[in-house]
């Protein structure tokens, strides 16, 4: 996938469209990842969403397992889904520059 | 390769670097492969032989569900073991060269290498084509081989080659750090509370347990209900357990395309058990780490102080002898049972599943073809790769045609590639069931 250019700075992404360095993120970088998993603007309901994954991931290097993220958010996997049509690991995860969960997901 | 992109993608550099793997230059990997397949058939003799005996008599080609899927020739498994079959008797196979030309016979080259790795990608190591084949070749065995062959010359794919390295990294394929495999556990026991108002431990490390129970690392990630079904089933039955904080994965990638890293996820499992004093390993749902436990571990890591056997064996015993109960009007929907290859075709495991589901659901129904002739859900052999997802849906396409016809409305899969696999899958040929582990369904029927 072609890298990011986010307010002049070029911000290198796999071929999943995972960001390659984590801590390029910004929130500038999330708007821009949003676009590409066809969230048009990130609402409040999408920022608890990130940075409760962002904090998890500066605490534990990792995404929290699933049904940890919809209980501490309060928002049910139906829910996640319509914040992030790609889902809690390569929608959300994305977006919120984590590493893409990998394994039997 | 050109200027193509494979797929799946191949594994760059720094993956290949912690498995002790290297790059070998585009033009070298023909002459490198070749000298790797020498080696192989002086020690592989079940790869000499499948090369050997095939008749082409192609009852092989309508059994494959790669096939039938994709529809491409070279995905019948006589097609794609042909593929290293025409260099085997060029270079190998003892002959005058004029009879070998009319048998097929032609030197590697980069386009070899090439469909070497896109085909031995799409067969998903299922096993089906052994079944059927009436000289026994297993299509799954070569493909195992050749995949190995292709990480020594660089071409593992991504995919696989990362789950590795994290497995090494931290005894787990997701990659998941001890301290976030805690945090999980700790959630989880605080959800059994909340739910069941009880005090259902999940134990970590806990010296001269009975069980050392080894899950697959999906279910602290994404399959929860199943996991926190086990731990209420340990609970209800009285038996002391325990996970190892050195190795929460019975996903045995090392399996599909390397064989250090098979040995060595072995060993470690075996170690935890071990140094906990054990009585006995019990492995949770996943088809090919059962496959791996049960058929190589005590050829690998023997000989073993303790039984390594299924958690479905270890619930019928409990069954058996009236340690737990089960209310079947807890599942009161249709339900039909999908064989994971390596439990139907390679680990043992047909009746036992079906004994336990026929006890804690009401109305189950069997799928046709089933048991070791049931297809694969085409995720075996971890295809799972999201670049993947158009050859995914097509390998798919038997097994969604078996599952629609049932009128199901819960899929029962008990291993984690064909939890991983099946949603997506069913969703793209619009089979509206929902898929679920045996585990969450016996959580469910429990009496606590």
């Amino acid at each position: 996938m072609a890298d990011l250019n986010v307010n002049g700075v070029n911000i290198p992404l796999d071929e999943d469209g995972f960001l390659e360095d984590s801590d390029l993120w910004n929130e500038e970088v999330a708007k821009a990842l949003a676009l590409t998993e066809d969230v048009e603007e990130l609402t409040e309901e999408h920022w608890v969403l990130i940075n409760y994954l962002r904090d998890y991931y500066q605490k534990f290097g990792v995404a929290p397992m699933i049904r940890k993220l919809c209980k501490e958010t309060g928002f049910n996997l139906k829910k996640v889904y319509e914040l992030f049509p790609g889902g809690p690991a390569k929608g959300a995860c994305k977006v919120a520059g984590l590493m893409k969960p990998t394994g039997c997901v | 390769m050109s200027d193509q992109v494979r797929i799946p993608y191949v594994a760059r550099e720094k993956d290949l670097k912690d498995l002790h793997l290297s790059q070998v230059a585009p033009e070298d990997q023909p002459k490198t492969a070749l000298e790797i397949l020498g080696e192989m058939l002086k020690y592989k003799r079940s790869l000499k032989l499948y090369l050997d005996v095939c008749t082409h008599c192609g009852a092989c080609a309508e059994q494959c569900h790669s096939y039938l899927g994709t529809k491409d020739p070279y995905n019948m498994p006589v097609a794609r073991v042909d593929l290293v079959r025409r260099v085997y008797k060029q270079v190998f196979a003892p002959g005058p060269s004029i009879l070998k030309s009319w048998d097929g016979a032609k030197a590697i080259d980069q386009e070899t290498i090439d469909l070497w790795y896109k085909y031995f990608h799409q067969c998903n190591q299922c096993r089906r084509c052994a079944v059927f084949c009436p000289k026994g070749i297993d299509t799954a065995e070569v493909t195992i081989a050749m995949r190995e062959l292709l990480a020594h010359i660089g071409l593992p794919s991504r995919f696989h080659a990362g789950i590795a390295k994290n497995m090494a990294k931290t005894g787990n394929n997701m990659g998941n750090p001890l301290p976030a495999v805690l945090d999980g556990l700790e959630f989880l026991e605080e959800e059994l509370k909340e739910e069941t108002g009880l005090d259902i431990p999940i134990p970590v490390d806990k010296e001269g347990a009975e069980v050392l129970f080894n899950p697959s690392s999906s279910d602290l990630y994404v399959n929860t209900d199943g996991f926190m079904s086990v731990a209420k089933i340990f609970y209800k039955a009285g038996v002391s357990w325990t996970l190892s904080s050195k190795i929460t994965e019975t996903a045995n990638f090392g399996l599909f395309f390397h064989e250090p890293t098979m040995r060595e996820h072995s060993r470690l499992l075996v170690q935890a058990g071990k140094d906990l004093g054990v009585k006995r390993l019990v492995a949770g749902e996943c088809g090919h780490g059962w496959r791996t436990w049960r058929m190589f571990t005590e050829t690998i890591n023997g000989p073993l102080p303790f039984p390594v056997i299924h958690l479905f064996e270890e619930v019928l015993d409990y069954l058996r002898e009236g340690r737990i109960q089960f209310d079947k009007s807890k599942n009161p929907e249709k339900v039909t049972y999908h064989d994971p290859c390596n439990y139907a075709r390679g680990g043992d495991l047909i009746q036992q599943p079906r004994e336990i589901l026929s006890a804690c659901v009401q109305n189950f129904i069997e799928m046709t073809p089933t048991a070791q002739y049931s297809f694969c859900c085409g995720g075996g052999s971890g295809i799972l790769m999201d670049e993947a997802m158009e050859i995914r849906e097509a390998l798919a396409q038997p097994k969604a045609e078996c599952v629609r016809s049932t009128g199901a409305e819960i899929l029962c899969a008990p291993c984690a590639i064909c939890k991983a696999q099946l949603p997506d899958v069913m969703k793209h040929h619009k089979v509206d069931v929902t898929i679920k582990g045996l585990s969450d369904l016996m959580g469910r029927a429990l009496i606590l």
